[in-house]
């Protein structure tokens, strides 16, 4: 993933992309999860900047960081696309509309609240966005199950639980992850390089580092 | 409180916000509330229940919304300004290292584990919201359930997933038909 394959589109290009996509996406839905959609729509599919398993790597880091999902998304994704400007323009995008449209409504809000239609079409909306989760769902469950085994389904069991039954902070629950990332590496590795260790007879000088790939 | 004093406070109030809000909007708007009403008494209580009314109906980012508005009511558009910049200061900042950690390690197979899990976790986090947001969709109203309004709200679902999924229509144009949708389905009075 080589983030500035500039020349195939322009730095302009790409930023003024980067812009109307998040700017387009906060002017119309209110979840930070709506926004990783239509950015994976247009960044995966149509413009294809990024393969989908890149795309669901960054969900990860995005959902590892406190804050609105919408902003971090769009820096982490603005940066991959077309380096520190790419993220300015992204997250430029993501704020300008809801602050427009805050200031505004500071000023008149009492009309806007007593409008039912505004909630209605809202409501509405809400259902599209179910549906676009399950796409992201979908993708998530392949990418994270592509090499077989136990441990992504029993992550995925335990973090939805955690979600689910406490009231805890989801700091911890990235946190744990984290850790859990951690050792589960340094457990293969070590088990990876033990059986070299047998198989090689002493021979394993430098195999045990990079041994933690081939399980 | 000189006016300068004001913003700084009103920026250091949404630099924790931002900071602490772990797990989605609705997770942090308590933090909203403890910073705005409890501690700096920026609002009372009854305009915090209006900003949480007015996140529900405007586009963009709850909390964003609720730093623009609130930053806004406080100080003006100058408030506003600090306010929104405040809150994504923190998450901008750990956003970007954990980018750049990643980038530089991801060849190896300690972070290749650990994003692995981190993913499987995001996809708990986001089934959870996705179960939330469609058992609300669904019924809205526990204690009176609607079967006629649940069927349909099940079914819209559906043929959005369809078209997304299997005709390749874009979320976008199919996120402002569901809402366009159920503007019709209720001024029909369906």
């Amino acid at each position: 993933m080589v983030h500035n394959t500039r020349n195939t589109e322009g730095l302009l290009g790409r930023l003024w992309a980067l812009f109307v996509a998040t700017l387009t996406i906060s002017a119309t839905a209110n979840s930070g999860y709506a926004i990783i959609a239509v950015m994976r729509d247009d960044f995966v599919n149509k413009r294809k900047w990024f393969t989908e398993e890149e795309m669901n790597d960054y969900i990860a880091i995005v959902q590892s960081c406190p804050g609105p999902m919408a902003v971090t998304s769009s820096m982490v994704v603005g940066y991959q696309s077309a380096g520190f400007l790419g993220s300015l323009a992204a997250v430029l995008g993501v704020i300008t509309p809801p602050f427009a449209v805050m200031v505004l409504v500071s000023v008149f809000y009492q009309a806007i609240v007593g409008n039912p239609y505004v909630a209605i079409f809202m409501r509405g909306m809400q259902m599209g966005v179910v549906a676009m989760l399950l796409e992201v769902c979908i993708g998530l469950f392949l990418d994270a199950t592509k090499k077989p085994g136990a441990y992504p389904l029993a992550i995925m069991v335990l973090a939805f639980l955690y979600v689910r039954l406490t009231g805890c902070s989801i700091m911890w629950l990235a946190i744990g992850c984290g850790v859990a990332g951690a050792v589960k590496a340094l457990l293969v590795g070590r088990k990876v390089s033990v059986a070299e260790g047998v198989a090689e007879k002493g021979d394993a000088d430098k195999s045990g580092s990079k041994g933690g790939d081939a399980s | 409180m000189t006016n300068m004093g004001l913003l700084v406070s009103v920026f250091l109030a949404f630099v924790r916000v931002g900071a602490m809000a772990f797990g989605g909007a609705y997770a942090a708007i308590p933090l909203v509330e403890q910073e705005v009403v409890t501690n700096a008494g920026f609002m009372t209580y009854d305009e915090f229940v209006d900003l949480l009314a007015l996140d529900e109906v405007t586009p963009g980012p709850i909390l964003i919304n609720s730093a623009t508005f609130v930053g806004m009511r406080v100080a003006g558009v100058p408030g506003a300004v600090v306010a929104t910049l405040g809150c994504i200061l923190v998450p901008c900042a750990v956003a970007i290292s954990l980018l750049f950690l990643f980038r530089r390690y991801k060849e190896t197979s300690l972070v290749k584990s650990i994003v692995l899990t981190l993913k499987c976790m995001a996809l708990a986090l986001i089934v959870s919201t996705m179960l939330k947001l469609g058992a609300n969709a669904i019924m809205p109203d526990a204690v009176k359930p609607d079967l006629a309004r649940g069927a349909y709200a099940a079914a819209v679902m559906c043929v959005a997933f369809y078209l997304m999924h299997w005709r390749k229509i874009r979320p976008l144009p199919v996120m402002l038909a569901c809402g366009a949708l159920n503007v019709v389905v209720t001024l029909l009075g369906l």
